[in-house]
Order: C-alpha cells, then structure tokens, then sequence
C-alpha cells in the first residue's frame, strides 16, 4: 500500500496535534485530566461529522444512483461508528476521575450512546444484501433518517438539564475556553477531519473492489454457462 | 417493495413519536436533578423520596469530620445544607458544581452519593487560584 499526500497530511497533522495538545497549559480547575478533551471533542465531531457526510452521499446516491456514493456513505458511517465508540470510551475514562462515575443515565450520555447503536444496526443493514444496489437504495433511507439524532445529540445538553455540560465551543455566544487551549483543541479537531478523509477515501476504494470482484464472480457464473459442449455437426440432420 | 414501505412508515411513525415525546414530556418530568429553589418549600418531596439535587458549592460552606462532609449548595435563589457521608469527590471544592443523591427532611439534605457537574469553561492556571468570582466576573 502506498502512502499517498492524505495519508503523508493526516499522519503529519495528528504528530502536530498531540505535540500541541501536551504543550499547552492545563486546565484551572481540573489539570492534565484536562487533556483528555483534545481526543474525546474531535472524535464527537467525527460522530458528526461523519453521519453527514452519509446523509449527503446518501441523498446524492438516491439522486444520481451512483454507486460511488453509497460506498462513501458506508465508509463515513464505519468511521463515525468507530469514533462514536471512542467518544464514549474517553468520556468515560474522563468521566470517572472529574465527575466520579463512569456513566450515568445523562441524556447526553444515553443519547450518544443510542446514535451509536443505530449506526451500528445501518452497518449490519449494508451486510444483510448481497446486491449492491438494494444495500445501496435501503441503507440511502436509513442514512438520511437516522441523521435526525445529531441535533437531538448536540442540543441535548441545552435542551435537557443533564450532568454534561453545555457546548464549549459550538455555541452561540463566546467559546468559553482559554486561547491556548482552544489552539490545541482546533488542532486535533483539524487532525482528525484530515484522518477522516484519510479513511473515508481508503474504505471507499475497498468496497469499491469488492463490488467488483463480487460483480467479476457473477459475470464468470453466467459466462460459463454460455458454453455448451460443441457437438458433432451433421448427427440428426 | 411494499413490504419494505409496509415497515418504513411504521418506522417513521415510530421515531417521530420517540422525537416528539423527548422533546416535550421529558423536557418537564425526567431532569437529571432538581436544583434547591424546586426543593425547598415544595411540601410535596417526602422525607422518603430519593432524589438527585444539583447547585454550586457556597465558599466558606465546607467542613468536614471522619465520616461526613457539610456543605452548602446554591442556584443563585436558594441555599440548601448537605450532609454528605463518605468521602467527596476529587474535584471537590468551593465553586464547583455537585450533584447529590439522598433525601431532604425541610432542613438538611443527607446525601450518599456525589457527582462533579463541571461547568463548560476551561481556563489556564495563570499563578491564580480558582474561585467561582474569578470563573465568573459578571454575576
């Protein structure tokens, strides 16, 4: 496999970001444990981010019936639903030492946590069809419903009174967050949308030679049985 | 095909209701904690109910012995006592926002189980030491 200009820039970018997200001061209140934000915010927004994307290359795939946006809408969805997981993994593990508690029934928690079993049932939906356009045109309607829960996520925190705090960041007024520490937060956020593109580029290409391969196996089935024994010319006649 | 619409609009059906009774029932009965000016003076909280209570840690409030741990709590209407049994938090401190699980007799609020809610500011250490008028210049 060769490294490629988006690989060389997400490898590159994600050096700069944990160089970046160490050397920066830590937080007032809560210290090194801090840090932990720097991988726990941009794998959320990959969750977002990512079921975008599948809802734009599924809308565009119900549009167009190209299969090149399905395969995209499937590899955003793997990446999301790996990010997803590790969101919830690091809020964990930072939820334990700040809040006390690795979980708790917060709607933000619950709800991020349903998104990503939701997600995870559209990927079992693309391997339950052998054909590529039926996993294309069914997992196109799911890719576009369940995209409902990104906002139902993010404002969860405003909507609902929770134990998550609201948005540092993406909010409406000021970011409430010091300028080196946001510096070291945009990196990594910048790091892994590079990443991202990375692996959504890559996941895409091996389906695409799947289908293919899967279309080269079938196209062989039905050209052997184009062949009949030849026979002895002028039997019956 | 028509079976696959016979499962969609159910689907549908089913996630617009799921939306809308987050959006408006849960919005009003299920919050995550009751905050002091919800607690006090409502005679309808029994002795008996277990409940989670959520506010700011008053400066100056905190004292402690072997096994308890008294604090205030506000939302900037009301003040509540807490008795907190065991040992606080790590981040536990003066300013910081807590969540506590116990029961309240109109006086006291016995707690046994405390979480940190911390707030959605994150500011560097400039040699200064964290006090909530400092985190928040304006109120």
């Amino acid at each position: 496999m060769k490294a490629r200009p988006l690989d060389i820039a997400a490898v590159g970018t994600l050096a700069t970001a944990f160089v970046a997200g160490l050397v920066v001061p830590p937080d007032a209140v809560q210290g090194d444990l801090q840090r932990i934000m720097y991988v726990h915010v941009p794998s959320a927004w990959l969750a977002y981010l990512s079921f975008t994307v599948t809802l734009v290359a599924s809308v565009a795939y119900l549009r167009w019936r190209s299969l090149r946006w399905d395969r995209i809408a499937g590899a955003a969805a793997e990446v999301g639903v790996v990010f997803t997981g590790l969101a919830l993994a690091t809020g964990m593990i930072w939820g334990k030492p700040v809040w006390g508690v690795w979980w708790t029934w917060d709607a933000r928690l619950v709800l991020t946590a349903v998104m990503f079993f939701v997600y995870l049932g559209y990927l079992a939906l693309r391997r339950s069809f052998d054909d590529p356009e039926l996993r294309a045109h069914r997992s196109a309607v799911l890719g576009v419903v369940a995209v409902l829960q990104i906002p139902i996520v993010h404002f969860s925190v405003t909507w609902w009174r929770g134990l998550h705090q609201p948005p540092t960041v993406l909010r409406p007024d000021n970011p409430q967050i010091d300028a080196p520490l946001l510096f070291a937060l945009l990196m990594s956020v910048a790091a892994f949308t590079v990443v991202f593109a990375a692996l959504v580029k890559r996941r895409s290409e091996i389906t695409a030679k799947e289908d293919e391969a899967l279309r080269f196996q079938e196209a062989g089935a039905t050209a052997g049985s184009d062949i009949t024994a030849p026979t002895i010319g002028g039997g019956s006649s | 095909m028509k079976r696959y619409r016979a499962f969609l609009i159910p689907a549908a059906g089913l996630l617009a209701i799921l939306v809308g009774f987050l959006m408006f029932n849960i919005r009003d009965n299920l919050v995550y904690y009751k905050v002091p000016d919800e607690v006090v003076g409502d005679a309808s909280i029994l002795v008996s109910d277990r409940f989670r209570l959520g506010g700011q840690v008053v400066p100056g409030s905190i004292s402690s012995d072997e096994s308890t741990v008294t604090f205030s709590v506000t939302d900037g209407k009301q003040t509540m006592v807490i008795v907190h049994q065991g040992a606080p938090q790590q981040l536990f401190q003066e300013g910081v926002g807590v969540v506590v699980e116990g029961t309240w007799d109109g006086d006291v609020f016995s707690s046994d189980s405390m979480i940190i809610k911390h707030d959605e500011q994150y500011r560097t250490d400039d040699g200064g030491v964290y006090t909530p008028e400092q985190r928040y210049p304006d109120e």
